[in-house]
Protein backbone atom coordinates (compact mmCIF):
# COMPACT_ATOMS: atom_id res chain seq x y z
CA UNK A 1 0.00 0.00 0.00
CA UNK A 2 2.61 2.49 -1.05
CA UNK A 3 1.69 6.13 -0.64
CA UNK A 4 -1.55 5.48 1.27
CA UNK A 5 -1.74 5.67 5.03
CA UNK A 6 -3.48 2.52 6.22
CA UNK A 7 -3.91 0.77 9.59
CA UNK A 8 -0.89 -1.32 8.55
CA UNK A 9 1.29 1.79 8.30
CA UNK A 10 -0.11 3.01 11.58
CA UNK A 11 0.68 -0.22 13.43
CA UNK A 12 4.24 -0.30 12.14
CA UNK A 13 4.90 3.28 13.22
CA UNK A 14 3.28 2.84 16.64
CA UNK A 15 5.65 -0.05 17.28
CA UNK A 16 8.69 2.06 16.35
CA UNK A 17 7.53 4.93 18.52
CA UNK A 18 6.76 2.79 21.56
CA UNK A 19 10.04 0.92 21.35
CA UNK A 20 11.89 4.25 21.04
CA UNK A 21 10.02 5.61 24.07
CA UNK A 22 10.96 2.54 26.05
CA UNK A 23 14.60 2.87 25.01
CA UNK A 24 14.72 6.53 26.06
CA UNK A 25 12.90 5.97 29.35
CA UNK A 26 14.96 2.93 30.30
CA UNK A 27 11.91 1.31 31.93
CA UNK A 28 12.65 -2.02 30.33
CA UNK A 29 10.44 -3.96 32.73
CA UNK A 30 7.51 -2.36 30.88
CA UNK A 31 8.22 -4.33 27.70
CA UNK A 32 5.40 -6.83 28.30
CA UNK A 33 2.99 -3.88 28.61
CA UNK A 34 3.71 -2.49 25.14
CA UNK A 35 1.22 -4.60 23.17
CA UNK A 36 -1.51 -3.35 25.55
CA UNK A 37 -0.51 0.25 24.92
CA UNK A 38 -0.59 -0.22 21.15
CA UNK A 39 -3.72 -2.38 20.96
CA UNK A 40 -6.08 -0.90 23.52
CA UNK A 41 -9.36 -2.17 24.93
CA UNK A 42 -11.09 -5.52 24.63
CA UNK A 43 -12.45 -5.33 21.11
CA UNK A 44 -10.39 -6.36 18.13
CA UNK A 45 -10.13 -3.73 15.44
CA UNK A 46 -8.13 -5.49 12.73
CA UNK A 47 -8.39 -9.23 13.22
CA UNK A 48 -10.69 -11.82 14.76
CA UNK A 49 -9.48 -11.37 18.32
CA UNK A 50 -7.67 -8.81 20.38
CA UNK A 51 -5.40 -11.54 21.74
CA UNK A 52 -4.11 -12.39 18.31
CA UNK A 53 -3.62 -8.73 17.49
CA UNK A 54 -1.49 -8.33 20.60
CA UNK A 55 0.45 -11.52 19.91
CA UNK A 56 1.37 -10.21 16.46
CA UNK A 57 2.28 -6.79 17.79
CA UNK A 58 4.44 -8.54 20.38
CA UNK A 59 6.40 -10.22 17.58
CA UNK A 60 6.80 -6.90 15.81
CA UNK A 61 8.10 -5.37 19.03
CA UNK A 62 10.67 -8.14 19.33
CA UNK A 63 11.77 -7.59 15.73
CA UNK A 64 12.00 -3.85 16.33
CA UNK A 65 14.31 -4.61 19.24
CA UNK A 66 16.43 -6.76 16.93
CA UNK A 67 15.34 -10.09 18.43
CA UNK A 68 14.29 -13.22 16.55
CA UNK A 69 10.75 -14.24 15.70
CA UNK A 70 9.20 -17.02 17.70
CA UNK A 71 6.92 -19.81 16.61
CA UNK A 72 3.32 -19.75 17.83
CA UNK A 73 4.02 -23.14 19.33
CA UNK A 74 6.31 -21.84 22.04
CA UNK A 75 5.07 -20.08 25.11
CA UNK A 76 7.12 -17.09 26.05
CA UNK A 77 6.56 -13.53 27.24
CA UNK A 78 8.15 -10.81 25.10
CA UNK A 79 10.56 -10.15 27.92
CA UNK A 80 12.19 -13.56 27.65
CA UNK A 81 15.83 -13.11 26.51
CA UNK A 82 15.00 -9.40 26.17
CA UNK A 83 18.24 -8.53 27.93
CA UNK A 84 20.05 -9.54 24.77
CA UNK A 85 18.59 -6.48 23.06
CA UNK A 86 19.85 -4.12 25.75
CA UNK A 87 23.25 -3.39 24.33
CA UNK A 88 24.83 -0.90 21.99
CA UNK A 89 26.23 -3.71 19.84
CA UNK A 90 24.53 -5.24 16.82
CA UNK A 91 22.20 -7.96 18.06
CA UNK A 92 20.15 -9.06 15.11
CA UNK A 93 20.82 -12.29 13.31
CA UNK A 94 19.78 -13.23 9.79
CA UNK A 95 17.21 -13.45 8.30
CA UNK A 96 16.54 -9.73 8.29
CA UNK A 97 13.13 -9.79 6.60
CA UNK A 98 10.71 -12.50 7.60
CA UNK A 99 7.07 -13.51 7.63
CA UNK A 100 5.31 -13.60 10.99
CA UNK A 101 3.62 -16.92 10.18
CA UNK A 102 0.53 -16.58 12.36
CA UNK A 103 -0.16 -13.10 10.97
CA UNK A 104 -0.15 -14.38 7.38
CA UNK A 105 -3.50 -14.64 5.63
CA UNK A 106 -2.27 -17.56 3.50
CA UNK A 107 -3.47 -15.81 0.36
CA UNK A 108 -3.96 -17.88 -2.79
CA UNK A 109 -0.94 -18.23 -4.99
CA UNK A 110 -1.16 -16.88 -8.51
CA UNK A 111 -4.08 -18.17 -10.61
CA UNK A 112 -6.92 -16.94 -12.82
CA UNK A 113 -10.53 -17.06 -11.77
CA UNK A 114 -13.81 -16.37 -13.56
CA UNK A 115 -15.90 -13.92 -11.55
CA UNK A 116 -19.65 -13.30 -11.47
CA UNK A 117 -19.12 -10.72 -14.14
CA UNK A 118 -19.05 -13.47 -16.79
CA UNK A 119 -22.07 -13.17 -19.08
CA UNK A 120 -21.42 -16.38 -21.01
CA UNK A 121 -21.31 -14.23 -24.12
CA UNK A 122 -21.63 -15.48 -27.65
CA UNK A 123 -18.14 -14.36 -28.58
CA UNK A 124 -16.46 -15.85 -25.49
CA UNK A 125 -12.99 -14.91 -26.80
CA UNK A 126 -11.48 -16.38 -23.61
CA UNK A 127 -11.75 -19.85 -25.09
CA UNK A 128 -10.34 -18.83 -28.48
CA UNK A 129 -7.14 -17.33 -27.12
CA UNK A 130 -6.25 -20.05 -24.63
CA UNK A 131 -3.25 -21.93 -26.00
CA UNK A 132 -3.93 -25.10 -23.99
CA UNK A 133 -7.73 -25.35 -24.10
CA UNK A 134 -7.99 -24.69 -20.39
CA UNK A 135 -10.98 -22.38 -20.79
CA UNK A 136 -14.35 -23.70 -21.80
CA UNK A 137 -18.01 -22.72 -21.51
CA UNK A 138 -19.79 -24.85 -18.93
CA UNK A 139 -23.49 -24.21 -18.21
CA UNK A 140 -23.32 -20.90 -20.01
CA UNK A 141 -20.32 -19.66 -18.08
CA UNK A 142 -16.63 -19.55 -18.75
CA UNK A 143 -14.67 -22.05 -16.65
CA UNK A 144 -10.94 -22.45 -16.22
CA UNK A 145 -9.40 -25.87 -15.67
CA UNK A 146 -6.67 -25.21 -13.12
CA UNK A 147 -4.81 -28.38 -14.10
CA UNK A 148 -4.31 -27.20 -17.65
CA UNK A 149 -4.00 -23.45 -17.07
CA UNK A 150 -0.57 -21.94 -17.82
CA UNK A 151 -1.45 -18.68 -16.03
CA UNK A 152 -0.57 -16.70 -19.16
CA UNK A 153 -3.44 -14.28 -18.60
CA UNK A 154 -4.57 -14.13 -22.23
CA UNK A 155 -8.20 -14.94 -21.36
CA UNK A 156 -8.27 -12.15 -18.80
CA UNK A 157 -6.88 -9.62 -21.24
CA UNK A 158 -9.52 -10.30 -23.92
CA UNK A 159 -12.65 -10.60 -21.78
CA UNK A 160 -15.03 -7.77 -22.78
CA UNK A 161 -16.53 -7.71 -19.27
CA UNK A 162 -13.24 -7.87 -17.36
CA UNK A 163 -14.74 -10.97 -15.79
CA UNK A 164 -11.54 -12.99 -15.48
CA UNK A 165 -9.38 -11.89 -12.61
CA UNK A 166 -5.86 -12.66 -11.56
CA UNK A 167 -5.55 -13.78 -7.96
CA UNK A 168 -2.14 -13.22 -6.53
CA UNK A 169 -0.34 -12.78 -3.25
CA UNK A 170 0.61 -9.14 -2.84
CA UNK A 171 3.94 -10.10 -1.28
CA UNK A 172 4.83 -12.40 -4.18
CA UNK A 173 3.70 -9.79 -6.71
CA UNK A 174 5.99 -7.24 -5.08
CA UNK A 175 8.95 -9.61 -4.97
CA UNK A 176 11.13 -9.18 -8.04
CA UNK A 177 13.37 -12.16 -7.29
CA UNK A 178 10.70 -14.85 -6.82
CA UNK A 179 11.63 -15.50 -3.20
CA UNK A 180 8.12 -16.03 -1.82
CA UNK A 181 7.08 -19.67 -1.45
CA UNK A 182 4.58 -21.45 0.80
CA UNK A 183 4.90 -23.40 4.01
CA UNK A 184 2.91 -26.55 4.80
CA UNK A 185 -0.08 -24.46 5.92
CA UNK A 186 -0.16 -22.45 2.71
CA UNK A 187 1.30 -19.37 4.36
CA UNK A 188 3.96 -17.26 2.71
CA UNK A 189 7.53 -18.22 3.45
CA UNK A 190 10.62 -16.40 2.25
CA UNK A 191 13.36 -18.33 0.51
CA UNK A 192 16.31 -16.62 2.15
CA UNK A 193 18.70 -17.93 -0.48
CA UNK A 194 16.91 -15.81 -3.06
CA UNK A 195 15.84 -12.84 -0.92
CA UNK A 196 17.96 -9.69 -1.21
CA UNK A 197 16.05 -7.82 1.54
CA UNK A 198 14.73 -5.01 -0.63
CA UNK A 199 11.75 -4.88 1.74
CA UNK A 200 9.08 -4.48 -0.93
CA UNK A 201 7.10 -7.47 0.38
CA UNK A 202 6.86 -6.00 3.85
CA UNK A 203 5.35 -2.76 2.62
CA UNK A 204 3.03 -4.63 0.23
CA UNK A 205 1.49 -7.13 2.65
CA UNK A 206 -2.04 -5.91 3.44
CA UNK A 207 -2.09 -8.05 6.59
CA UNK A 208 1.13 -6.59 8.00
CA UNK A 209 2.50 -10.10 8.23
CA UNK A 210 6.02 -9.33 7.06
CA UNK A 211 8.50 -7.26 9.02
CA UNK A 212 12.19 -6.62 9.23
CA UNK A 213 14.46 -6.29 12.22
CA UNK A 214 15.49 -2.93 13.55
CA UNK A 215 18.32 -1.42 15.56
CA UNK A 216 16.25 1.37 17.14
CA UNK A 217 16.86 0.02 20.64
CA UNK A 218 20.61 -0.38 20.31
CA UNK A 219 21.00 2.98 18.55
CA UNK A 220 19.11 4.86 21.26
CA UNK A 221 21.13 3.16 23.98
CA UNK A 222 24.27 4.29 22.15
CA UNK A 223 22.91 7.84 21.81
CA UNK A 224 22.24 7.89 25.56
CA UNK A 225 25.63 6.41 26.34
CA UNK A 226 29.14 7.77 26.51
CA UNK A 227 30.77 7.29 23.11
CA UNK A 228 30.32 9.53 20.09
CA UNK A 229 27.73 8.56 17.49
CA UNK A 230 27.56 10.22 14.08
CA UNK A 231 24.63 10.15 11.68
CA UNK A 232 25.03 9.80 7.94
CA UNK A 233 21.75 10.58 6.24
CA UNK A 234 20.94 9.39 2.73
CA UNK A 235 19.78 12.04 0.21
CA UNK A 236 16.19 10.76 -0.01
CA UNK A 237 15.50 12.26 3.44
CA UNK A 238 14.32 15.60 2.04
CA UNK A 239 10.62 16.06 2.63
CA UNK A 240 10.21 12.72 4.44
CA UNK A 241 9.44 14.21 7.87
CA UNK A 242 6.88 16.77 6.76
CA UNK A 243 6.92 20.37 5.56
CA UNK A 244 8.39 21.73 8.81
CA UNK A 245 11.44 19.47 8.60
CA UNK A 246 13.75 21.39 6.29
CA UNK A 247 17.24 19.88 5.84
CA UNK A 248 18.75 22.23 8.37
CA UNK A 249 15.99 21.48 10.89
CA UNK A 250 16.45 17.75 10.38
CA UNK A 251 20.11 18.25 11.23
CA UNK A 252 19.19 20.19 14.37
CA UNK A 253 16.73 17.43 15.31
CA UNK A 254 19.37 14.72 14.88
CA UNK A 255 21.73 16.64 17.15
CA UNK A 256 18.90 17.06 19.65
CA UNK A 257 18.23 13.32 19.90
CA UNK A 258 21.86 12.76 20.76
CA UNK A 259 23.96 12.46 17.62
CA UNK A 260 27.34 14.17 17.80
CA UNK A 261 27.37 15.22 14.18
CA UNK A 262 25.56 14.78 10.87
CA UNK A 263 26.98 13.97 7.45
CA UNK A 264 25.29 13.77 4.07
CA UNK A 265 25.63 10.37 2.43
CA UNK A 266 25.60 12.33 -0.83
CA UNK A 267 29.11 13.39 0.12
CA UNK A 268 30.24 9.76 -0.10
CA UNK A 269 28.16 9.41 -3.25
CA UNK A 270 30.25 12.16 -4.83
CA UNK A 271 33.39 10.08 -4.31
CA UNK A 272 31.62 7.00 -5.65
CA UNK A 273 30.65 8.87 -8.85
CA UNK A 274 34.27 9.78 -9.45
CA UNK A 275 35.47 6.28 -8.75
CA UNK A 276 32.84 4.63 -10.96
CA UNK A 277 33.62 7.11 -13.73
CA UNK A 278 37.31 6.21 -13.52
CA UNK A 279 36.47 2.53 -13.46
CA UNK A 280 34.30 2.92 -16.55
CA UNK A 281 36.91 4.89 -18.48
CA UNK A 282 39.65 2.47 -17.53
CA UNK A 283 37.93 -0.86 -18.04
CA UNK A 284 35.00 -0.57 -20.49
CA UNK A 285 35.05 -2.05 -23.07
CA UNK A 286 38.60 -3.51 -22.95
CA UNK A 287 38.50 -5.42 -19.65
CA UNK A 288 34.80 -5.48 -18.92
CA UNK A 289 32.01 -5.62 -21.52
CA UNK A 290 29.85 -3.23 -19.44
CA UNK A 291 29.77 -1.65 -16.01
CA UNK A 292 26.90 -1.92 -13.54
CA UNK A 293 26.52 0.58 -10.70
CA UNK A 294 26.97 -0.77 -7.21
CA UNK A 295 25.28 1.60 -4.77
CA UNK A 296 21.93 -0.19 -4.41
CA UNK A 297 22.80 -3.24 -2.31
CA UNK A 298 19.74 -5.30 -3.26
CA UNK A 299 20.47 -4.70 -6.93
CA UNK A 300 24.21 -5.39 -6.70
CA UNK A 301 23.74 -8.68 -4.83
CA UNK A 302 21.07 -9.72 -7.30
CA UNK A 303 23.13 -8.60 -10.32
CA UNK A 304 26.23 -10.53 -9.22
CA UNK A 305 24.11 -13.61 -8.66
CA UNK A 306 22.29 -13.30 -11.99
CA UNK A 307 25.37 -12.50 -14.07
CA UNK A 308 27.24 -15.51 -12.73
CA UNK A 309 30.88 -15.83 -11.78
CA UNK A 310 32.27 -14.85 -15.16
CA UNK A 311 30.51 -11.50 -15.38
CA UNK A 312 30.17 -10.67 -11.67
CA UNK A 313 33.17 -8.35 -12.06
CA UNK A 314 31.04 -6.10 -14.24
CA UNK A 315 29.32 -4.84 -11.10
CA UNK A 316 31.44 -1.90 -10.02
CA UNK A 317 33.79 -2.60 -7.14
CA UNK A 318 33.55 0.98 -5.88
CA UNK A 319 32.44 1.45 -2.30
CA UNK A 320 28.78 2.23 -1.79
CA UNK A 321 27.96 5.80 -0.71
CA UNK A 322 27.05 4.47 2.75
CA UNK A 323 30.47 2.91 3.26
CA UNK A 324 32.39 5.75 1.61
CA UNK A 325 30.71 8.27 3.92
CA UNK A 326 31.22 6.05 6.97
CA UNK A 327 34.93 5.90 6.20
CA UNK A 328 35.12 9.70 5.90
CA UNK A 329 33.48 9.94 9.34
CA UNK A 330 35.72 7.32 10.93
CA UNK A 331 38.82 8.99 9.51
CA UNK A 332 37.79 12.29 11.09
CA UNK A 333 36.52 10.76 14.33
CA UNK A 334 38.42 7.51 14.88
CA UNK A 335 36.66 6.22 18.00
CA UNK A 336 33.13 7.00 16.98
CA UNK A 337 30.17 4.94 15.88
CA UNK A 338 28.29 5.56 12.66
CA UNK A 339 24.56 5.28 12.02
CA UNK A 340 23.28 5.22 8.46
CA UNK A 341 19.80 6.69 8.12
CA UNK A 342 18.12 5.84 4.85
CA UNK A 343 15.03 4.64 3.03
CA UNK A 344 16.34 1.13 2.64
CA UNK A 345 15.90 -2.30 4.19
CA UNK A 346 18.71 -3.84 2.13
CA UNK A 347 21.25 -1.43 3.63
CA UNK A 348 20.72 -3.23 6.94
CA UNK A 349 21.91 -6.37 5.24
CA UNK A 350 24.80 -4.57 3.58
CA UNK A 351 25.98 -3.30 6.97
CA UNK A 352 25.86 -6.91 8.17
CA UNK A 353 28.56 -7.89 5.65
CA UNK A 354 31.87 -8.82 7.19
CA UNK A 355 33.75 -6.11 5.28
CA UNK A 356 31.31 -3.34 6.20
CA UNK A 357 30.56 -4.21 9.82
CA UNK A 358 33.35 -2.15 11.30
CA UNK A 359 32.43 0.90 9.18
CA UNK A 360 28.70 1.15 9.78
CA UNK A 361 27.42 0.30 13.26
CA UNK A 362 23.71 1.01 12.88
CA UNK A 363 21.28 1.27 10.00
CA UNK A 364 17.82 2.69 10.53
CA UNK A 365 15.13 3.80 8.12
CA UNK A 366 13.39 7.17 7.90
CA UNK A 367 10.26 5.55 9.24
CA UNK A 368 12.14 4.24 12.27
CA UNK A 369 13.77 7.65 12.75
CA UNK A 370 10.32 9.25 12.64
CA UNK A 371 9.35 6.95 15.52
CA UNK A 372 12.40 8.21 17.43
CA UNK A 373 11.55 11.86 16.66
CA UNK A 374 7.96 11.27 17.80
CA UNK A 375 9.11 9.54 20.99
CA UNK A 376 11.44 12.45 21.79
CA UNK A 377 8.72 14.97 20.84
CA UNK A 378 10.93 16.75 18.35
CA UNK A 379 9.01 19.61 16.76
CA UNK A 380 11.51 20.87 14.15
CA UNK A 381 11.41 24.38 15.57
CA UNK A 382 15.17 24.73 15.82
CA UNK A 383 17.33 25.62 12.87
CA UNK A 384 20.91 24.54 12.62
CA UNK A 385 23.36 27.28 11.78
CA UNK A 386 25.57 25.14 9.61
CA UNK A 387 24.10 23.57 6.49
CA UNK A 388 23.58 19.80 6.58
CA UNK A 389 26.45 19.28 4.16
CA UNK A 390 28.21 20.37 1.04
CA UNK A 391 27.41 17.55 -1.36
CA UNK A 392 26.93 18.16 -5.08
CA UNK A 393 23.77 18.16 -7.15
CA UNK A 394 24.43 14.78 -8.78
CA UNK A 395 25.42 13.23 -5.45
CA UNK A 396 22.10 14.25 -3.92
CA UNK A 397 20.21 12.98 -6.95
CA UNK A 398 21.43 9.42 -6.27
CA UNK A 399 18.16 9.01 -4.41
CA UNK A 400 16.04 9.30 -7.54
CA UNK A 401 16.09 6.61 -10.19
CA UNK A 402 18.42 7.60 -13.03
CA UNK A 403 20.45 9.75 -10.67
CA UNK A 404 23.39 7.40 -10.22
CA UNK A 405 24.03 6.92 -13.93
CA UNK A 406 23.57 10.67 -14.41
CA UNK A 407 26.20 11.38 -11.75
CA UNK A 408 28.72 8.95 -13.21
CA UNK A 409 28.18 10.30 -16.74
CA UNK A 410 28.48 13.84 -15.44
CA UNK A 411 31.92 12.97 -14.00
CA UNK A 412 32.99 11.25 -17.24
CA UNK A 413 31.89 14.28 -19.26
CA UNK A 414 33.75 16.66 -17.00
CA UNK A 415 36.97 14.81 -17.75
CA UNK A 416 36.26 13.79 -21.34
CA UNK A 417 33.55 15.99 -22.84
CA UNK A 418 33.82 14.15 -26.16
CA UNK A 419 33.14 10.70 -24.76
CA UNK A 420 29.69 9.28 -25.50
CA UNK A 421 28.31 6.91 -22.89
CA UNK A 422 25.34 4.65 -23.51
CA UNK A 423 23.29 4.12 -20.40
CA UNK A 424 20.44 1.87 -19.57
CA UNK A 425 18.59 1.78 -16.31
CA UNK A 426 15.98 -0.34 -14.61
CA UNK A 427 13.95 0.12 -11.46
CA UNK A 428 12.23 -2.68 -9.60
CA UNK A 429 14.03 -6.03 -9.40
CA UNK A 430 11.79 -7.69 -11.99
CA UNK A 431 12.82 -5.04 -14.53
CA UNK A 432 16.43 -5.30 -13.39
CA UNK A 433 16.29 -8.98 -14.20
CA UNK A 434 15.24 -8.26 -17.79
CA UNK A 435 18.06 -5.76 -18.19
CA UNK A 436 20.57 -8.25 -16.80
CA UNK A 437 19.39 -10.98 -19.15
CA UNK A 438 20.09 -8.70 -22.12
CA UNK A 439 23.46 -7.71 -20.71
CA UNK A 440 24.39 -11.31 -20.10
CA UNK A 441 23.52 -12.13 -23.69
CA UNK A 442 26.04 -9.53 -24.85
CA UNK A 443 23.45 -7.00 -25.94
CA UNK A 444 24.54 -4.21 -23.63
CA UNK A 445 28.25 -4.13 -24.30
CA UNK A 446 29.85 -0.77 -23.73
CA UNK A 447 26.95 0.34 -21.52
CA UNK A 448 26.73 1.80 -18.08
CA UNK A 449 23.89 -0.04 -16.34
CA UNK A 450 22.05 1.49 -13.43
CA UNK A 451 19.90 -0.81 -11.34
CA UNK A 452 17.56 0.24 -8.54
CA UNK A 453 15.71 -2.43 -6.59
CA UNK A 454 12.84 -0.12 -5.71
CA UNK A 455 10.58 1.60 -8.19
CA UNK A 456 11.48 5.24 -8.41
CA UNK A 457 14.87 4.61 -6.82
CA UNK A 458 15.71 5.12 -3.14
CA UNK A 459 12.82 7.58 -2.69
CA UNK A 460 10.56 4.54 -3.23
CA UNK A 461 12.37 2.46 -0.62
CA UNK A 462 10.64 0.34 2.00
CA UNK A 463 11.52 2.69 4.85
CA UNK A 464 10.12 5.92 3.44
CA UNK A 465 7.12 7.91 4.69
CA UNK A 466 6.04 10.01 1.71
CA UNK A 467 4.56 9.11 -1.67
CA UNK A 468 7.08 8.62 -4.44
CA UNK A 469 6.33 11.56 -6.78
CA UNK A 470 6.32 14.11 -3.98
CA UNK A 471 9.50 12.73 -2.44
CA UNK A 472 11.34 12.68 -5.78
CA UNK A 473 10.39 16.31 -6.46
CA UNK A 474 11.62 17.35 -3.00
CA UNK A 475 14.97 15.60 -3.54
CA UNK A 476 15.48 17.19 -6.96
CA UNK A 477 14.70 20.62 -5.59
CA UNK A 478 17.18 20.23 -2.73
CA UNK A 479 19.80 18.87 -5.15
CA UNK A 480 19.41 21.89 -7.42
CA UNK A 481 20.42 24.11 -4.50
CA UNK A 482 23.88 22.53 -4.39
CA UNK A 483 26.81 24.73 -5.34
CA UNK A 484 28.21 22.46 -8.04
CA UNK A 485 27.22 19.62 -10.31
CA UNK A 486 29.83 17.05 -9.40
CA UNK A 487 33.02 16.77 -7.44
CA UNK A 488 35.35 17.21 -10.40
CA UNK A 489 33.87 20.52 -11.51
CA UNK A 490 35.66 22.68 -8.94
CA UNK A 491 38.98 20.98 -9.32
CA UNK A 492 40.09 23.02 -12.28
CA UNK A 493 38.21 20.92 -14.81
CA UNK A 494 35.93 22.55 -17.36
CA UNK A 495 32.23 21.79 -16.90
CA UNK B 1 -17.64 35.14 -5.48
CA UNK B 2 -17.37 31.43 -4.96
CA UNK B 3 -17.48 30.51 -1.30
CA UNK B 4 -14.26 28.94 -0.07
CA UNK B 5 -13.88 26.20 2.51
CA UNK B 6 -10.69 26.29 4.55
CA UNK B 7 -9.11 23.07 5.75
CA UNK B 8 -6.07 23.25 7.96
CA UNK B 9 -4.04 20.09 8.57
CA UNK B 10 -1.56 20.12 11.44
CA UNK B 11 1.91 19.00 10.38
CA UNK B 12 3.59 18.55 13.74
CA UNK B 13 5.77 15.46 14.15
CA UNK B 14 3.03 13.30 15.71
CA UNK B 15 0.51 14.30 13.05
CA UNK B 16 2.92 13.66 10.14
CA UNK B 17 3.83 10.27 11.58
CA UNK B 18 0.15 9.44 11.87
CA UNK B 19 -0.61 10.31 8.26
CA UNK B 20 -1.45 14.04 8.24
CA UNK B 21 0.05 14.60 4.80
CA UNK B 22 -1.98 11.72 3.40
CA UNK B 23 -5.11 13.38 4.76
CA UNK B 24 -4.09 16.68 3.14
CA UNK B 25 -3.60 14.85 -0.17
CA UNK B 26 -6.96 13.14 0.03
CA UNK B 27 -8.70 16.47 0.60
CA UNK B 28 -6.76 17.94 -2.33
CA UNK B 29 -7.89 14.99 -4.43
CA UNK B 30 -11.52 16.04 -3.96
CA UNK B 31 -10.87 18.84 -6.42
CA UNK B 32 -10.69 16.22 -9.16
CA UNK B 33 -14.13 14.92 -8.19
CA UNK B 34 -15.72 18.34 -8.35
CA UNK B 35 -18.18 17.47 -11.10
CA UNK B 36 -19.12 14.05 -9.69
CA UNK B 37 -19.72 15.56 -6.27
CA UNK B 38 -21.50 18.56 -7.80
CA UNK B 39 -19.65 20.97 -5.55
CA UNK B 40 -20.01 24.65 -6.16
CA UNK B 41 -17.55 25.94 -3.60
CA UNK B 42 -13.81 25.47 -3.64
CA UNK B 43 -11.59 23.96 -0.98
CA UNK B 44 -8.31 25.36 0.23
CA UNK B 45 -5.90 23.10 2.10
CA UNK B 46 -3.22 24.50 4.37
CA UNK B 47 -0.68 21.96 5.59
CA UNK B 48 2.20 24.15 6.62
CA UNK B 49 1.96 24.71 10.37
CA UNK B 50 2.01 22.68 13.54
CA UNK B 51 -1.15 23.55 15.45
CA UNK B 52 -1.36 20.75 18.03
CA UNK B 53 -0.99 21.80 21.63
CA UNK B 54 2.03 19.81 22.76
CA UNK B 55 1.13 19.90 26.44
CA UNK B 56 -2.28 18.31 25.96
CA UNK B 57 -3.15 14.72 25.12
CA UNK B 58 -2.17 13.27 21.74
CA UNK B 59 -4.91 14.27 19.31
CA UNK B 60 -3.02 13.53 16.09
CA UNK B 61 -3.82 13.83 13.26
CA UNK B 62 -5.52 17.14 13.97
CA UNK B 63 -7.53 18.82 11.21
CA UNK B 64 -9.60 22.02 11.32
CA UNK B 65 -12.44 22.06 8.80
CA UNK B 66 -14.18 25.41 8.42
CA UNK B 67 -13.23 26.35 11.96
CA UNK B 68 -14.28 23.02 13.47
CA UNK B 69 -11.54 21.14 15.29
CA UNK B 70 -11.37 17.41 14.52
CA UNK B 71 -9.07 15.16 16.54
CA UNK B 72 -7.59 11.73 15.75
CA UNK B 73 -8.83 11.96 12.20
CA UNK B 74 -8.60 9.63 9.23
CA UNK B 75 -8.83 10.40 5.52
CA UNK B 76 -12.38 9.12 5.23
CA UNK B 77 -13.53 11.11 8.25
CA UNK B 78 -12.08 14.38 6.94
CA UNK B 79 -13.23 13.86 3.36
CA UNK B 80 -16.84 13.24 4.35
CA UNK B 81 -16.75 16.24 6.70
CA UNK B 82 -15.39 18.43 3.93
CA UNK B 83 -17.97 17.25 1.42
CA UNK B 84 -20.89 17.81 3.75
CA UNK B 85 -19.54 21.26 4.65
CA UNK B 86 -19.15 22.14 0.98
CA UNK B 87 -22.67 21.07 0.21
CA UNK B 88 -23.91 23.33 3.01
CA UNK B 89 -22.14 26.33 1.54
CA UNK B 90 -23.83 25.72 -1.82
Amino acid sequence: MRGIFTPVTNLRRQVFKKVAELAFSGEFDQIDELPYRIIKGEVASYRESVFKERAIVAERIRLACGLNLRSASEHAPISRDFNKALTTERVFELPLVDVIPFACNACDTVHYEVSNNCQGCLAHPCTSVCPVKAVSLVDGRSTIDPEKCLKCGRCASVCPYSAIIKRERPCAAACGVGAIESDDLGRARIDHEKCVSCGQCLVSCPFAAIADKSQIMQLILALKGEGKVFAEIAPAFVGQFGPLATPSKVKAALLEIGFDGVYEVAQGADDVSVSEAEEFLEKVPEELPFLATSCCPAWSVFAKRTLGEKLAGCVSCSLTPMVATARIIKAEHPDSRVCFIGPCAAKKLEAFRRTVRSDVNYVITYEELMGIFAAKEIDFSKDCEEPIGDATETGRNYAVSGGVAEAVVSCIKTKHPEREVSIERAEGLANCKKMLTLAKAGKRNGYLLEGMACEGGCVGGAGTLQPLAKAAAAVRKFASEASRKNKLVDEGQPE
Amino acid sequence: MKPRLDVEVCVCTQCVMNGALDIADSVESLKKLKSQLRLKSSVHVDASRGICDKDKHDCSPLVIVDGERLEKTTSEMVMSKVISAMRKTD
